[in-house]
Order: structure tokens, then sequence, then C-alpha cells
């Protein structure tokens, strides 16, 4: 029971004073965050890099810890109360959760989704203490090969399996992966630097993620500013009744199965199994037809979900290296920053630091129950801020933090472009996340693939490792091929079964 | 000759709405009740929902004066709005109803009660909560 | 005159959804108010009455996936951009960087640059093929993004231009002034037009973040020509 030792003093590092005060202040900001409809927790994560740096490495992530779960609640309590979901992962819980609310059971929404949320993080946590270690044994029997494998799989999951368009996925990764290869290399050659010696290092993680999802998604909300005012439904102090904890614990344990898996898979995220929990609910509900009326049990699945999801990310994060949403690659950014590098050996050489950021999950999933019950009316006045002060303030902390990384002035207009090429992708429908995943993967994408072809001398075969890239590889040309199958094989197999 | 209330869903624009209607009988003249949002917070409780509307209409027909209910949102502050019905429309006198200000707190927030007064071309009512 | 109740359309209090999330049943229909009256009193000055309207009718999250009206060929300038991007990074890999083989890294730093700029080069292709048969993409939805609105240029520069105020001033002028500007500069291109107010917001939160950093973090933002005041 090592691991368990390990967490208990990961326990003992957290309860500290002062570590206590950054799980605050990250479920505090997080919150907040979540709650505002226009700001995603990637990018606070990524407005709040710059502001770590003077920190301890653990209570950076104490912090952003924080930031991911709380975001994860706060986009409840606007979905309930202001059918306004504050996050895509609370679109679902909005349906119902707001038809409660009308109905005068704003009280018992906001505390089954609050409940939910601890119950599910916790035990989502529980798992990825579970599972994470067995995932880190098997990793360190991977090579270089098997690596570059797996990461050329994140690239085509992120790209292939989300959006709507490949083409503009592809087109997504490969810009990302040229922001990658910017700097100096391996071998000491200086890389489309265009002899600017700004840009021998690279770009800093900090200016590409505040650019990208800072800078540009402000100018883009910027552009076609939304005017309207919805009322917050009031509501007292959030409780529940017997029978709202006897139809709401199931969907709440359905709900983690649902959303744990799903985190912990590349392109899982939080919307599908949030989806998955509210047909499930709908299906085995006693109360059918409560639904679109308000059911609790349509809020309390799919707010669970979110959460176990949440923990879920963690997992491949922190034994394998691999982000699967945008909050993780940003937060995989700060690893770097620190020159820390996730993956198998983290457990090994910061085994402390990784103890004591799941530990704080535990805590900062306590803190955000004690917040969020009583709170609640409080969080809801945080949507009378006008957004011209909110969209002027994302700009005002993105340019100081970008600025702070270096003290120069050349960071702020780097920022200034980036932003721009994040205004134009989403203005053309370009996705983000393979290009956040393209940036940070792609330097190491392309260290493993050329220490695996170093040991076989420059051949190709070298790529080829043991029988898990094979097996990686099969996954990649399924996924890729999809369309394909899915027109050849899995719709005529279908219509034969129908005939049959 | 209209009679314009800049309604506010509160005890407030309660008592602007009860005045204006009193002015309205009081003159024969229909009642126009303005309320408006700039619409750039997610919620702004001056901007009357469904229900205080429907409790307006409800007012305003229990007292039998002719009347029309206007509610603006773009981007503009409530000032400008009303100004700019007034020296459109045939407009004989604005209601509104004002609170106590501080120096300071008139400073940082600007009174749009003041900006009213001093800007409409008819007269004003100002009224207070009772 | 009489009984007459005009709003502005309510069509938007329905969450926006973005695209990723699965279609979901029993959503409400969005409590619009009759369309005889909606629009009335929600046309702009300056744009026509009635037909300007018929738009916002349309619940605001379908509004990305209707069909566009016309094909949007500004895209063939992300497919130019695209190959740009390409032609540049193999110009860059060839001509640019040294040859560095060595015994110990046979790969060297030219081929991933060059297979990246070959990609970026197919994938530019497509792109237009793509574009050439009507495909679009879905500009990015979001709680507070009104697709139905046309891109506002305007509040987009005005907020540029405060940005290059800031990262040409920041050095001479210090932080807490650059700052303020900033904050100040973008508040006001966003449409808030309470100034004085917006000044003391400004003042109040480069003072905070400049002494937030300098003692809290140790991380030194410029004090400029206040070097000494501060």
């Amino acid at each position: 029971m090592d691991n368990l030792a390990n967490l208990l003093d990961g326990f003992a590092h957290v309860l500290t004073p002062m570590n206590l005060l950054f799980a605050l202040l990250g479920v505090t900001i997080g919150t907040a965050v979540g709650v505002l409809p226009g700001i995603g927790p990637a990018m606070t994560v990524a407005l709040l890099l710059p502001v770590t740096y003077g920190m301890e490495p653990a209570q950076a992530f104490i912090m952003f810890a924080g930031i991911f779960y709380g975001g994860m609640y706060g986009g409840s309590t606007t979905s309930i109360l202001l059918n306004t979901p504050g996050e895509s992962s609370s679109v679902v819980t909005a349906i119902e959760g707001n038809k409660m609310a009308k109905a005068g059971r704003a009280a018992q929404a906001l505390a089954t989704a609050a409940i939910g949320s601890f119950v599910a993080g916790t035990i989502a946590t529980v798992l990825l203490v579970v599972v994470t270690p067995p995932v880190v044994r098997f990793a360190i029997s991977l090579g270089a090969p098997d690596y570059f494998a797996l990461m050329l799989l994140a690239f085509v999951s992120v790209t292939a399996v989300l959006g709507a368009s490949r083409v503009r996925g592809f087109a997504a990764l490969l810009l990302g992966l040229v922001i990658g290869v910017i700097g100096i290399d391996q071998s000491g050659q200086q890389r489309l630097t265009f002899g600017l010696p700004q840009l021998a290092d690279g770009i800093d993680v900090v200016v590409v993620a505040v650019g990208i999802f800072a800078v540009g998604e402000a100018l883009w909300i910027a552009a076609h500013l939304r005017r309207k005012a919805g009322e917050v439904i009031p509501v007292g102090r959030p409780w529940m009744g017997k029978q709202d904890w006897k139809r709401s614990w199931k969907p709440w344990l359905r709900g983690t199965a649902f959303g744990f898996p799903f985190g912990a898979v590349p392109a899982g995220g939080a919307e599908i199994p949030t989806f998955l929990s509210y047909v499930t609910e709908k299906k085995l509900s006693k109360h059918p037809e409560e639904f679109g009326r308000g059911a609790i049990e349509g809020v309390a699945g799919p707010e669970a979900a979110n959460n176990a999801s949440a923990a879920g990310t963690l997992v491949p994060m922190l034994a394998i290296g691999l982000p699967t949403n945008a909050t993780a690659a940003v937060m995989l950014a700060a690893f770097e920053g620190y020159g820390i590098q996730p993956g198998p050996l983290l457990f090994t050489r910061e085994s402390s630091l990784v103890w004591t950021l799941i530990a704080s999950l535990f805590i900062g999933n306590l803190l955000l129950l004690v917040l969020n019950l009583p709170l609640a009316p409080a969080w809801a006045r945080l949507l009378r801020i006008p957004r011209p002060y909110l969209y002027a303030g994302i700009l005002f902390f993105a340019s100081m933090g970008a600025y702070a990384v270096n003290a120069q002035p050349f960071d702020l207009f780097l920022l200034l472009a980036l932003g721009l090429l994040g205004f134009g992708m989403r203005r053309f429908g370009l996705p983000i996340l393979p290009l956040i995943v393209g940036i940070i993967l792609g330097p190491r994408a392309e260290l493993q693939g050329r220490r695996a072809l170093q040991l076989s001398g420059g051949e190709l075969h070298g790529l080829i490792g043991g029988w898990m890239s094979w097996l990686i590889y099969a996954t990649i040309a399924v996924v890729l091929l999809w369309p394909l199958i899915g027109r050849y094989v899995v719709r005529p197999l279908r219509g034969r079964l129908v005939t049959a | 000759m209209t009679v314009l209330v800049g309604y506010v869903p509160s005890p407030l624009g309660e008592a602007a709405l009860r005045a204006a209607i009193e002015q309205a009988r009081f003159r024969d003249e229909p009642v126009l009740v303005v309320n408006t949002s700039r619409g750039d917070a997610y919620v702004d409780p001056r901007f009357a929902q469904e229900p205080d509307l429907d409790r307006v209409v409800r007012e305003l027909v229990a007292a039998g004066v002719p009347h029309n209910v206007r509610q603006l949102m773009r981007g503009r502050d409530v000032a400008e709005e009303i100004v700019e019905i007034v020296e459109a429309e045939d407009v004989s006198l604005v209601v509104i109803g004002i609170r106590h200000r501080t120096p300071v707190g008139k400073l940082i927030m600007g009174s749009n009660a003041q900006e009213i007064l001093l800007r409409v071309p008819c007269p004003v009512l100002a009224v207070k909560a009772d | 005159m009489s009984g007459r109740t005009t709003r502005p359309d309510r069509g938007g209090d329905q969450p926006s959804r973005p695209p990723a999330v699965p279609e979901i049943p029993a959503q409400p229909a969005p409590a619009a108010a009759p369309a005889a009256t909606a629009g009335a009193e929600r046309a702009e000055p300056g744009t026509p009455d009635g037909p300007a309207a018929a738009p916002d009718e349309t619940d605001a999250a379908d509004a990305g996936a209707e069909p566009a009206p016309k094909p949007d060929r500004a895209q063939y300038g992300v497919c130019a951009f695209l190959a740009l991007v390409g032609g540049l990074v193999i110009f860059d890999a060839t001509t640019r960087i040294g040859s560095a083989i060595n015994t110990a890294d046979p790969i060297g730093p030219k081929p991933v640059p060059i297979l990246l700029g070959v990609l970026l080069l197919v994938i530019a292709a497509i792109y237009a093929v793509d574009v050439a048969r009507g495909g679009a993409g879905e500009p990015e939805a979001g709680e507070d993004v009104d697709l139905t609105l046309p891109i506002d240029w305007r509040t987009v520069l005005l907020l540029i231009g405060a940005f290059l105020v800031n990262a040409v001033l920041i050095d001479r002028l210090g932080w807490v002034i650059s700052g303020t500007i900033l904050f100040w500069g973008s508040a006001y291109a966003l449409g808030n037009r309470h100034y004085v107010r917006n000044l003391l917001i400004a003042v109040a939160l480069s003072l905070i973040t400049f002494y937030t950093f300098a003692i809290g973090l140790g991380v030194d933002l410029p004090a400029g020509v206040l070097q000494g005041i501060l």
C-alpha cells in the first residue's frame, strides 16, 4: 500500500495553512470563472500561469486543481439559475435544472448539483488514485516508438474525432505543430526564428496559451458581443429533502461511471458523458413524465458526470503526459514551465508533488461543497458585471501576464499576433484544441520520433516498436478511415441486420 | 400627448407608475411605460421580466388608462433612450423615480435621474418610493 | 393606442449550444414575443424596419448551422495562409537551417519542418477543394457570441489599438499608466460610456496588479516614468 502512504503524505503537504489558502484561492477563482459564461477554465489557467511563476510548483498545482474542479461546479449554478450554461459541459444541466428553478425548486437543484459534484469528484479522484499507478507501470514499459505512436494517436483523435470538419482540424493541428517547431532544436539549429533573438527559445507556452485562449476569445466575442439581460431566479440556501436524496444518489453514481472513462480517453471530453447520463436517467426514471419539466435526476446525473470526467482527464495527463482537453493541455504547459516533464517518470521523480496535487483534489472538492452550498446566491451576483469590464479585464490580465514572463514588449506583439490567429480560427471554424495540443505535444513527439530513429540508425522501421505501437497504429488507421468504414462496412452490415 | 414613465421593477418604479397613472387620468392622456437595459451584463435587475410586465399591464388595465409598454435593449443608457423618445414623440410629462445618491456615488456611477432632469425638454415629475 | 406591449426579441434566452454537443430533445421553445411586435422596436436607427429583424426570430443557436446564403469566399484566404505558412516552413528548412548530421542524430533538424510544410500545402489544397464544393466552417458559438450580428470591426480595431498602445508604452510610461490606458480603452471600445468610473477602475486595477506582482510574487512590472513615486 505504497500509494496510500504516498497519498497520506500528500495530505500532510496540502494541510499547511499556506497551501490551504492556495486551494481556497483556486476554488474561489474557479467557481467565479465557472459562473461567468464568457470565461472558461482553460482561459483562466492560461491567464494565471504567469502569476504562479513566483510560487512553488506544488502551490501552483493546488491552485490549478481548484480552478479545474471549481469551473465545473460554477457552471451548474448559472445553468440552473439563469438557463445560461457557464461551460459547454453544463448545457445538459440547464435543461432540467432551469425548469426546476422556475418551478420553485432552485434550492434542490443547486443542492443536488453541488452534492452530486462532490460525490462524483471524490469517487473519481479515488479512481484516479487506483487507476493511475498501473497506467504508469504500463507506460514505463513503453519505448520511444510507442510514445511516438501514442502522440500521433493523440493528434489524430483530437483532430478527427472532435469537430465537424477534418480538413479544418488538421489545418489547426499543423499550424500548432509549426508553432511548436519555432526555436532552437535539440541539435542546436535555429528553426523558423528569422534571425529574431527573442524567438530562439521558442514561443513561451504562456504567451501561446494566453494569446489563443484569452486574447483570441476576447476579440472574437467583442466582434459579436451579445446584448441580453436575463433575470436570476431568487434562491435561498440550497437544501434537499429526503425524497430528493432518494432520487439523486443513483444518478450520481451512474453519472460518475459515465464521466470518468470518457474524461480519461483522448477526445472523450465532458459533453458526451453528460448527455449519455441524461438519456440514461430519463430511461430509468420512475418519473419519466417529469423530464422536460424539472426532474431532479436530470440534474444529478449530468452534474456528477461532468465532475467525474474532470478527474478522468487527469489520468492520461499525469501518467502519460497526454492532454485530452484544453484545460489539461494548459496545465501540461504549466508543468513544462517549471521544467517538470509529465509522464510515467513524474511519479518517481516528483512523487511528492504528484501526491500533493492528488490530495489537493480531495481537499478542493470539500472546499467547493462548503463554498457553494451556502454561497450560491452570492455567486449569482457576479452575473451583474457588465460584459465590457469582463473582456477589458481579460485583455488587461493577458497583457500583464504575457509581459511578466520575459519582461519584454516583444511578447506583447507576439501575443496580439497569436490572438489574431485565434480570432481567425474562430471565424473560420478551425478548432482550437488540435492547435494547442500540436504546440505542446509537437516538440515532444519530434523528440521521441528522433530518439526512435536514432536507435535504428535512421531507418523508418525504427518507428515501430512492440505490439503496443502496432495496436496504436491500427487505432489511428481506424480513426482516420472511419468515414470510409462507416460507409462501406457499418452501414451495409446494419442494412443486412435490418432486412434479416 | 402622452405621459411617459421610466419603469424599473422595484418599489421606486411602482411608485413612479402609480404617479404616472394618476397624471394620465388627470390630463386624460395615455401612458407610455418605458423599461430599458443596456443589455451588457448577464443579469440586469432593472430589466423587467414577464411577470413584472404582466403586473404593470394589469395595473394599467385596472386603472382604465390607455397604455403602451415599450422595452428597449440597444446598449444605451436609460437617459439617452428617454431623451430620444421625448424628442421624437409627443410627450407632455416624464415621470421618474429618484433616490438619494452620495456625491461620490454620483461621481462613480453617474446619475440617470439627473441626466433626465436636465436634458428632457418637457416637465419632469420626480417621485420617491413610499 | 391601448394595451400594446413591445419587447426586444426573446429568442436569445435559450442557451446557445456549442456544436460539439449532441442534439438534445425536449428543449423548450424560446419564449418569443409575437413576431409582429418583436421586430418593431428592435430595429436600430438606420437599419430598415421589419425585414432586418427577421433573422432574430430564429433560434440563435441554429444560426451557425443554417446553410450560408452565399459561399464564404474569405475561406480561400485561409487556404492561401496555410499554403504561405507551408512554403515559409519549407523555405526556412531548406535554406536557413544548417545541416548538422552526425551519427547520434541521423534525422537532424530538417525533415520535420519539411514534412510539416508539405502537409500544410496538401491540406491547403484539400481545404480549397472543400471550399469549392461548398464546405464552410462553423464560426465558434458561445454564450456571449451573437452570430446573427455581423463582425463589428470598429470594436475589434479599437481593441487592437488599445492593445498596441499598451505594448508600445509599457516600457516608456510604465505598467500603471499603460495598463490604465489598456483597460479604459478596451472598456470604451466594448461600448461602456462611464468614463469616470472606468478610469477609477482602471487605475485601481493597474495599481493593485503592480504592487501584487512586485511585492507578493517578486515579478517586476515596469514602473516607467512613475519610478520613485510608486
